[in-house]
């Protein structure tokens, strides 16, 4: 990590500091809203993100995530990076120095061996822990002295981030949990739902899929903070209505996840009482591209890398296909304060995010038409383009949900515009992505000529998800179509490039090979961006201090809210 | 009565155990994974290893034995100790726990009732008063205006989903009035005159969207009970007995009519265990309704399959309420 | 007319007189129901009742006798007519003005089952009306429920059953005894042996005569048996679709009856006298009883009469006085057309 990056960082944290701040506890209750009823307060045993975040409020990692993607500090001293030392030169151990005088809520100090627990915690076999991936490759975590935690790693990591940072993995305390592990740990119910953290508050009164309530950590680190005595994590309903609650009734100061009709959500953000805030991290909706032929006649070979696709190699009709999308119409449409235009399969961070395909955000039809032309398909008289007697007819697959039919619909629109004819096709979210290989209608099979789907990756870090595109995970029979790379994109270069990627260490060099990555992506023909996709939440005006984080749990700087004065 | 009671109790628990398998065998072969709901960028071998850990990996049989060991022998125990501070035999015991939340079936279930049985149960308790009146009026003035719109209040109540005139309630009492909350607070404690006017507040809306729906329902059958009593040869009778015309209704035609709505009720006291699953979902009531709803969303199938069980005991046990109602209300039944 | 006010001397007036009573039942139809015709139950009667004595009421089914009796007393709100009871206009009373008069005028039910109500023990079913309108002590009640019980041959120990659990005739028993818990003045008997045994109707036509000569009851007892209604009645009175066609003491009707319509009802009932009887000849007749909502224009019974002629069904024949209260609707009977 750089200087610049350290600053920004800093930078992110002063902006939270609100102006006049009055000490712990001197602002009463804050009310939250999760329509998704929070279940348990450990992230390990859950992974829905209503779970994390709730566990967020007590429990804590090393770092976090800010809103920039750049990670700030929270029980570590620093980041450990290379510059500092913190990251061995062979990229296999990274060593983090815990803050001074950090205590429990139960007032015993936060030590190594507490981290050296968590590890042993989550990768007990018997366990179940739904946090595993962040552990990946770990080979050791140990107390080098009650400040210091080494992790070890097994192979060299150029990103060694994961384990014990963020949401995801946070520390939880070793006295309390010691008798919870491997097969025990259902049943440790109270330490499930009232986890001793370091956070800035702490479980009072817990009711599953119901509702949390919760009080100031008498022993968190900052003194004046939290600003809130109390917190009540109030769950269930739907998503209109828990908006409603926070921009219309104002019977709560934030509501997670509005996922609600652009239109309705506008109309209530109208009775003034609250806002949308919305936060974007790296969910783009996307049509994948199929580079193999899906023709029902090769049987067995259908949709394998034997058969190239007979139209959509050629990335001047792919480009062709992308120029004439009205991106604008879609969000307008489809996402209001939750979309975003981009061109990019890696949007964010901004650092990670690459700004040479802007082309892709203004439509251009006479463009699309031109290059179309150029590739030798030719208007036919009945609108639509044919090249060797074959018609530029395509098969659109997608999920069901109202927000992608409606997109497809606009999209078939688009196309027809440009000589393209369009089969629209929707299948049951969960036989699309229910990844059974007997299926014919999975989105990996991919029977068809075009996908759309949204997908993301966690945390900041695209290495593993630009992985997806390589070669060997095109899927196909051998892999029992399990493969990631929908598309089949298959280009050496890219895979060499990637392998690369897994050797550069450092924020700056591991971003600009991501870059080149993204931009071979996105400039091959098996894909096309369409909407760059956010988290969207609800907060009252009398409520402060509130940043979005697409990065961590959105309520990840809880400590720092307080009470709008009017 | 008492002798056939018993006898039908005991013919009650062979059923049951086969509902039970069923029930099981049927949550067994539904498509519902627990690890669905996980993110797309968790791998395949840790939902492998979540689904292990559940103990999904054993076979189906030794799955259905350990739940009925652990709700027939392990939970009843449990609450045995509990109650006297005994206890049997040493070491955990294992009972039925949730796979979402990891605690214990019986303690989420428990946690819920009282918030199920204010606002469900008030709801039917209201929606019965509102509905005999009804139906009583509406009858014994067929087709007069106040039937007409008795007529159409019920047609209203019945065919508006609750989940319209909840947010209905809302958009009115909530939005535009401010009067009345629209999130049902779990953690009220009445203990004064205050508390106990914000739970009457919290509690107006869902009782009263659930309690027309209810109403609507039973003010119909309590007018076609009367109207079908009001024929009778009978009332004639207490006519021409020189009764009051209050009397005649309230003693003889009303008496009568509600035998077979009593039995109605009786039959629907099971839908308040069960909850209701939309109004506790818009209001935030979570009681037993939005318990069992959250269960079927997670696939989390201890859940879902105590709950329902439960749900199959009190149909039971309630079935046999309504014909012991039966045949002491009316003594041209006798049960030997 | 006369009314409460200025009784006329008991001797003149009858316990009952019944002028041009009609009870029409309005019919609705559509969504909006609205009115749409009526079915004339009982379309202007006019007869009286002395007192002591049994007035028969026979006719068809269906030909509006019930509601007569009902109207009569009082169980519906008749359209139009006067009810004079002792002299006294009941026919438009309401509320507790008639509620007092009930215990005066009682009625014994077609149907034994349905007009018990199924919840209520036998004696509080009996009581009941005493509860109403006495202010006795509950020893006096329960005194005089089982001396009714006695009086109709019920078993005092079935106190405290249910109606279901009697047979049809005990039920009869039942609500004979509770009609007579007040002491009535006047019973309509509604066909009350009809849903009985052959067996039980003797027996408890018996009670009834008895009961009539010991309390000095006068009945208006309704019937489609025309030989039950001879052995009981002092006079019969004929219904046909709603109205009154012959009314005459009983020797009088059975013997020359002047009506075709009693006539034919007649020529079916085996007489006890043999010289009538060597002559009877059966007269069937022949098509439905018309609708009592749309009853044919002219004489009612010109659709079916076998001696119909043309002015029949032009001009509705009045009810001819033939003398010693003999009175017959059917121009055959006009007095002068006899001495034609
Ligand atoms: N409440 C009512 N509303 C409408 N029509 C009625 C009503 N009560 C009786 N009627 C009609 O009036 C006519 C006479 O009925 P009623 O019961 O008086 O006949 P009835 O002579 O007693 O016959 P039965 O010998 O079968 O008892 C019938 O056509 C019947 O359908
Ligand atoms: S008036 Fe005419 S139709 Fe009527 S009964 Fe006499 S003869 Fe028959
Ligand atoms: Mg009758």
């Amino acid at each position: 990590m750089t200087l610049r990056h350290m600053l920004t960082g800093a930078a992110a944290l002063a902006l939270l500091a609100p102006a006049a701040h009055a000490e712990r506890g001197s602002d009463g209750q804050v009310n939250v809203l999760y329509w998704q009823a929070v279940s348990i307060m450990t992230p390990y045993l859950s992974s829905g993100t209503k779970d994390l975040e709730a566990a967020s409020l007590v429990l804590e990692p090393l770092a976090r995530f800010g809103p920039d993607g750049q990670l700030v500090p929270y029980l570590a001293e620093d980041i450990p990076t290379l510059e500092n030392g913190g990251i061995s030169e062979d990229l296999t151990t990274i060593t983090w120095k815990l803050k001074e005088g950090i205590l429990w809520s139960d007032g015993t100090p936060v030590t190594a061996d507490d981290a050296v627990f968590t590890w042993q915690y989550c990768t007990d076999p018997d366990g179940g822990c739904a946090q595993l991936p962040n552990f990946g490759d770990v080979a050791s975590v140990e107390a080098v002295d009650p400040q210091t935690i080494k992790v070890t790693f097994s192979v060299p990591k150029p990103y060694p981030y994961g384990p014990l940072v963020g949401a995801q993995s946070p520390l939880i305390q070793k006295a309390q949990f010691a008798n919870c592990l491997g097969v025990a740990a259902p049943t440790c119910t109270e330490a499930n739902t009232k986890p001793i953290g370091t956070g800035p508050f702490v479980v009072d009164d817990f009711k599953a899929n119901d509702v949390v309530v919760l009080s100031a950590n008498p022993n968190f680190r900052d003194p004046e903070k939290p600003a809130f005595a109390n917190m009540v994590l109030k769950g269930g309903g739907d998503a209109a209505s828990a908006a409603r609650s926070v921009l219309e009734t104002g019977e709560f100061d934030y509501a997670w996840n509005a996922q609600v009709e652009p239109e309705i959500l506008t109309a209530m953000e109208a009775a003034g009482k609250g806002k949308v805030v919305s936060a974007f991290g790296t969910l783009v909706e996307r049509i994948q591209v199929n580079q193999t032929d899906p023709d029902p006649a090769l049987g067995e070979e259908r949709s394998t890398v034997k058969h190239p696709h007979p139209i959509l190699t050629d990335e001047n009709v792919v480009k062709a296909l992308s120029l004439a999308i009205d991106r604008a119409i879609l969000i307008e449409t489809g996402y209001g304060a939750a979309g975003q235009m981009t061109c990019n399969l890696v949007p964010a961070p901004e650092y990670n995010a690459s700004t040479n395909n802007d082309w892709c955000k203004t439509r251009d039809v006479d463009q699309a038409n031109k290059l179309l032309d150029e590739a030798g398909w030719m208007m036919g008289s009945d609108g639509v383009r044919e090249k060797d007697g074959k018609r530029l007819s395509l098969l659109f697959q997608s999920s069901t949900n109202s927000v992608r039919q409606a997109a497809q619909a606009l999209i078939k629109q688009d196309w027809a515009q440009i000589g393209v004819e369009t089969e629209l096709r929707n299948i049951d979210g969960g036989v699309f992505f229910g990844g059974d290989p007997g299926s014919p209608d999975t989105f990996q099979k991919f029977f068809a000529d075009v996908e759309m789907y949204a997908n993301n990756f966690d945390g900041t870090d695209p290495e593993k998800y630009l992985g997806d595109w390589v070669c060997s995970q095109a899927p196909s029979i051998e892999n029992q179509w399990q493969g990631n790379n929908t598309s089949r994109m298959c280009n050496p270069d890219y895979d060499a490039l990637h392998a690369e990627l897994g050797k550069t260490a450092g924020q700056d060099a591991r971003a600009k090979i991501a870059i080149e990555l993204n931009d071979m992506i996105v400039n091959s023909p098996s894909f096309i961006p369409l909407v760059h996709r956010g988290r969207v939440s609800t907060k009252s005006n009398a409520l402060g201090g509130v940043i979005m984080n697409p990065w961590d749990s959105e309520l990840w700087n809880a400590a720092d809210w307080y009470r709008e004065k009017s | 009565m008492f002798a056939y009671a018993l006898r039908r109790l005991l013919f009650a628990i062979p059923t049951l155990l086969v509902i039970s398998f069923i029930i099981f065998a049927l949550l067994d072969l539904s498509p519902g994974d627990p690890t669905a709901n996980l993110p797309l960028t968790i791998p395949a071998e840790v939902r492998e290893q979540i689904r292990i850990s559940l103990g999904l990996g054993e076979p189906f049989h030794i799955r259905y034995v350990k739940w009925l060991e652990q709700f027939f022998v392990n939970e009843p125990l449990h609450l045995i100790e509990q109650a006297t501070g005994w206890s049997f035999g040493e070491g955990q015991r294992m009972r039925v726990i949730s796979w979402q939340t990891r605690s214990p079936v019986t303690d989420l279930i428990l946690e819920r009732l009282p918030q199920t049985l204010w606002v469900v149960g008030l709801s039917y308790l209201v929606g019965i008063l509102i509905a005999i009146p009804i139906g009583v009026i509406s009858a014994y003035r067929q087709y007069s205006w106040f039937d007409q719109f008795g007529t159409l209040f019920s047609m209203i109540g019945f065919s508006a989903p609750t989940f319209f005139t909840g947010l209905l309630f809302i958009v009115i009492f909530s939005v535009w009035l401010g009067w009345l909350p629209s999130i049902y607070d779990t953690n009220l404690r009445v203990t004064n005159a205050q508390t106990l006017w914000l739970q009457i507040r919290q509690m107006i809306m869902p009782v009263m969207v659930l309690a027309l729906f209810n109403a609507a329902q039973l003010s119909r059958f309590m007018r076609a009970s009367m109207l079908d009593n009001l024929g009778q040869e009978y009332v004639r009778t207490a006519r021409a007995k020189g009764l009051r015309e209050r009397a005649v209704i309230l003693i003889h035609v009303l008496r009568n009519s509600l035998i077979p709505v009593v039995t109605v009720i009786a039959l629907g006291i099971p839908t308040i265990f069960g909850g209701a699953i939309i109004t506790e979902q818009i209001f935030r009531v979570n009681g037993i309704g939005q318990l069992l709803i959250t269960g079927i969303q997670g696939a989390d199938i201890p859940l879902v399959q105590t709950l329902t069980f439960m749900f199959a005991v009190l149909i039971v046990l309630f079935n046999l309420v309504a014909d012991l109602l039966y045949g002491m209300l009316d003594p041209r039944i006798r049960y030997e | 007319m006369s009314d409460a006010a200025t009784p006329l001397p008991r001797a003149a007036e009858p316990l009952l007189r019944v002028e041009g009573l009609k009870m029409h039942f309005p019919i609705y139809k559509g969504v909006l129901r609205r009115r749409a015709g009526a079915v004339k139950a009982v379309d202007d009667i006019t007869f009286s009742v002395a007192e002591g004595e049994t007035l028969g009421l026979v006719g068809e089914s269906g030909c509006g006798k019930s509601t007569a009796g009902r109207a009569i007393l009082r169980l519906y709100e008749p359209t139009a007519g006067a009810i004079v009871l002792e002299g006294r206009d009941i026919a438009h009373l309401e509320g507790d003005a008639l509620r007092t008069l009930r215990p005066k005028m009682q009625m014994i039910f077609q149907d034994p089952q349905a007009s018990l109500n199924p919840r209520m023990t036998v004696g509080s079913i009996i009581a009941e009306p005493l509860d109403e309108h006495t202010r006795q002590s509950r020893a006096a009640r329960r005194a005089r429920v089982t001396e009714l019980m006695d009086a109709v041959g019920l078993n005092r120990t079935f106190v405290n059953r249910y109606p279901h659990e009697f047979s049809g005739g005990q039920r009869q028993r039942i609500g004979i005894a509770r009609a007579l818990a007040l002491n009535p003045k006047f019973i309509v008997c509604d066909e009350p042996i009809a849903a009985l045994d052959v067996s039980i109707q003797a027996q408890v036509v018996n009670l009834l005569e008895d009961l009539q000569q010991q309390l000095g009851l006068t009945y208006l007892f309704i019937s489609h048996d025309l030989s039950m209604v001879r052995h009981l009645a002092t006079r019969v009175a004929v219904m046909y679709l709603g109205k009154l066609v012959e009314i005459a003491a009983r020797e009088t009707l059975y013997d020359r009856p002047a009506h075709p319509y009693t006539q034919a009802l007649i020529s079916a009932v085996p007489s006890p006298n043999p010289e009538i009887e060597a002559k009877r000849r059966r007269i069937v007749l022949k098509g439905d009883v018309p609708s009592p909502s749309n009853p044919p224009p002219g004489c009612a019974f010109s659709t079916r009469c076998p001696r119909v002629f043309d002015r029949c069904r032009i001009e509705t024949p009045p009810l001819y006085d033939l003398g010693g209260g003999h009175r017959a609707a059917c121009f055959l009977a006009e007095p002068a057309a006899r001495a034609a």
